[in-house]
């Protein structure tokens, strides 16, 4: 069969590709999500989504209309 | 000779099987790590309060599909794109329409913002990505300062600045990401391992280093080391193609959207997907996701016509907005967490806060 070398070379590579994956340094999921759940803790604080933003300073809400009292 | 053809076989064969058992080890490595959920370990943080999210601005002017589209870092402008061949630059403020210009070709996949905000980057079709200058020189013509960076062998699907006005990064139906200069159009790098169209692509945020993820049709979504070339680790679990992926803002992890309905999130330090985010209720592909600033929120667009808000940590969903009269394709959070933009078929953009 005349594409037997590419196969080899495409197989190899895999074989190659997924040695360098396996061996990587891993951590465990609970250490990883405390982790995530930390950073979005500390940085909720500048996160307008969550904190809201007063009409006034969010260029794209309306800002209410002011009554002369 | 026969007798070299039966060595090589069994060569093939033999690196075939080695390549099964270290997938086979892969997700053995990967499962002796997997001791809790993130939902579980997420139970001990406060749920969240009700949103009220409304549509804001609606840009309207593009006469088909919107396909794409960027903030500029000015936390103001827009660019997008469309299958009628048009890029505009909107002024999100006013509604204002600053730039347009008509590619050579429709179904304009991909536009960019460059860093400082002075240039566009978009291709499609043409399986280019070609960069335009933004000028306010009314007596310029805008197409007339186009460079052509990129070129693939297929349609073009993303592209993105990488932190300078200099490099582009690109993503294409031909299998392949590749990395350009932008003053000279040369290649830089070039990106192989997708087994069918790429998708979709982002760069990690400037803190954690070189890397990208790109997303495709092959299911997987892959890390790239944007120095050497090589793949760094690569995620199977969508059953269907990755139309969107997103780094979570810490860079530690990155959230996808696929046509299966789903969107995920994978964590690069344990390698393994740690959250689902579905609904038996939803049946259409997600399309496009972004992380509110904290990574709390994650917005993801539909092809439902609907945009799905996700708890990130808890994995339920708050809210679901409605507005969009097609297809939810493109979808991005603005530079200071503010608002998010979100691109339709129904050739509108709106700004939701």
């Amino acid at each position: 069969m005349m594409s037997s070398t590419s196969d080899i070379g495409q197989a190899r590579r895999a074989v190659e590709q997924l040695r360098m994956e396996a061996g990587i340094e891993r951590v465990k999921v609970s250490k990883a999500a405390t982790d995530l759940l930390q950073f979005c803790t500390e940085q909720a604080k500048s996160d307008p989504f969550l904190v809201g933003i007063p009409a006034a300073t969010n260029p794209f809400k309306e800002k209410k209309p002011c009554t002369i009292l | 000779m026969a007798t070299d053809g039966l060595h090589e076989s069994e060569t093939l064969a033999a690196l075939r099987s080695e390549a099964e058992s270290l997938k086979g080890r892969l997700e053995e490595e990967r499962a002796k790590l997997h001791d809790v959920e993130l939902r579980q370990v997420a139970e001990r943080v406060e749920a969240l309060g009700q949103f009220v999210m409304k549509t804001r601005r609606t840009l309207k002017g593009h006469g088909n599909k919107v396909l794409c589209m960027d903030w500029c870092r000015d936390k103001r402008r827009i660019v997008s794109s469309s299958q009628d061949g048009k890029v505009i630059v909107w002024d999100s403020f006013t509604t204002n329409k600053e730039h347009a210009v008509t590619m050579p070709c429709t179904w304009v996949m991909a536009c960019a913002y460059a860093p400082s905000g002075c240039a566009i980057a978009c291709g499609g079709l043409d399986n280019k990505c070609s960069v335009y200058p933004l000028t306010f020189d009314k007596n310029e013509n805008m197409a007339a300062k186009k460079k052509s960076v990129a070129m693939h062998t297929n349609y073009l699907s993303a592209c993105s600045f990488t932190n300078s006005d200099m490099q582009i990064l690109t993503a294409s139906g031909d299998g392949t990401c590749a990395l350009w200069d932008v003053e000279s159009g040369q290649l830089l790098q070039s990106f192989h391992g997708h087994g069918a169209d790429v998708l979709c692509l982002d760069l990690a945020p400037s803190e954690t280093g070189n890397t990208f993820v790109s997303g495709g049709c092959d299911k997987k979504a892959m890390v790239w080391d944007m120095r050497s070339g090589q793949c760094v680790q690569a995620f199977e679990t969508h059953e269907s193609d990755i139309n969107s992926v997103r780094y979570y803002p810490s860079g530690d992890a990155f959230a996808s959207g696929s046509d299966d309905a789903t969107c995920r999130l994978y964590d690069l330090r344990a390698d393994r997907e740690v959250a689902i985010y579905s609904k038996e209720s939803i049946i259409f592909g997600a399309s496009s996701v972004d992380f509110s600033l904290s990574g709390r929120l994650l917005f993801a667009g539909y092809n439902d016509y609907t945009i799905n808000v996700w708890d990130v940590l808890k994995g339920t969903r708050v809210s679901i907005l409605f507005g969009h009269e097609n297809r939810v394709s493109t979808l991005r959070v603005s530079p200071d967490g503010t608002a998010f933009c979100s691109g339709s078929w129904d050739h509108t953009l709106r700004v939701w806060a």
